[in-house]
């Protein structure tokens, strides 16, 4: 049966069709939340939480996100309600992760040379490497973690973050980049600073 | 005068994920070629997502699915009545 079905059916109180849709996303919204807030009673909530709204308001559904996107967008609701005393900070410009001040000066021109990695595998455990990710992640202000898990976790296209996250397309795309550049920066300091020079 | 590896920082992800236009992507490619911070970035770059795609698989807490079916029956019941 088509998700167009299903939701259908869901709608007019088929409660199977209902759990058929639920059933393909719920580790996922659990996967994000646990992502999101990094404390494994506050993913339960959210996926509690969520799956109740979407029955609260199925009938809302009107079927221009898939079934699946629309629930990330309450999922990300409920997870900024949880995260609501954590202060929404900006992150760096995108200047201020190139090895100098100025960009003309990264090319090679005497500025400081990035720490170079490439296999941290070789120098650290799994688990390790694992946790220091997951800092790196916890550490993006909530509105950059949300875009990045989103895109790389999710695998979701910037097209379709953008509407979860009701931001314009451009603002998106800057917002994925500026959390990957922030992420792979807080991972080159831990890094240098185990095994650099 | 060409582009600064400012402009091109800005086109990291598109050209990483493949979405970029493939006049600007050789564009990148011939610079990476010679600047060793734009090579150093986007070999990290990939490498940070890399990493974070490598972790175990979630699941959700076989606790939390039994209490999941329980509440959302009852939620749908107070909805619909069945």
């Amino acid at each position: 049966m088509s998700e167009k079905e299903l939701v259908a059916k869901a709608q007019a109180g088929d409660f199977q069709a209902f759990e058929a849709l639920i059933n393909a996303n719920k580790g996922k919204i659990y996967a994000l939340a646990l992502k999101m807030t990094a404390n494994p009673q506050d993913a339960e909530d959210i996926v509690q939480e969520t799956l109740i709204k979407a029955i609260d308001n199925i009938e809302q559904f009107r079927g221009e996100s898939s079934f699946g996107t629309w629930l990330y967008s309450i999922a990300l609701n409920q997870s900024r309600a949880h995260l609501a005393k954590q202060k929404q900070t900006d992150l760096k410009p995108i200047e201020d992760y190139l090895p100098t001040r100025s960009a003309d000066e990264m090319h090679n021109h005497g500025g400081h040379k990035l720490f170079d990695w490439r296999d941290p595998h070789k120098v650290l455990e799994d688990d390790e490497l694992r946790k220091m990710i997951d800092e790196a992640i916890a550490a993006l202000p909530v509105q950059y973690r949300e875009a990045f898990l989103l895109r790389y976790y999710e695998e979701l296209s910037i097209k379709e973050i953008a509407k979860i996250i009701n931001e314009s397309v451009a603002s998106t795309k800057s917002r994925v980049l500026r959390a990957r550049l922030a992420v792979r920066d807080q991972l080159s300091r831990t890094l240098e600073a185990r095994y650099g020079t | 005068m060409g582009r600064k590896c400012l402009d091109y920082i800005k086109e990291l992800n598109d050209y990483i994920d493949g979405d970029l236009d493939p006049a600007l992507c050789e564009e990148i490619e011939k610079h990476i070629g010679h600047c060793e911070n734009c090579r150093i970035m986007v070999d990290t770059m990939k490498q940070s997502v890399k990493l974070c795609r490598e972790g175990r698989p979630v699941e959700l807490p076989k606790s939390l699915e039994s209490k999941l079916n329980n509440l959302l029956k009852d939620r749908w019941q107070i909805k619909f009545g069945k």
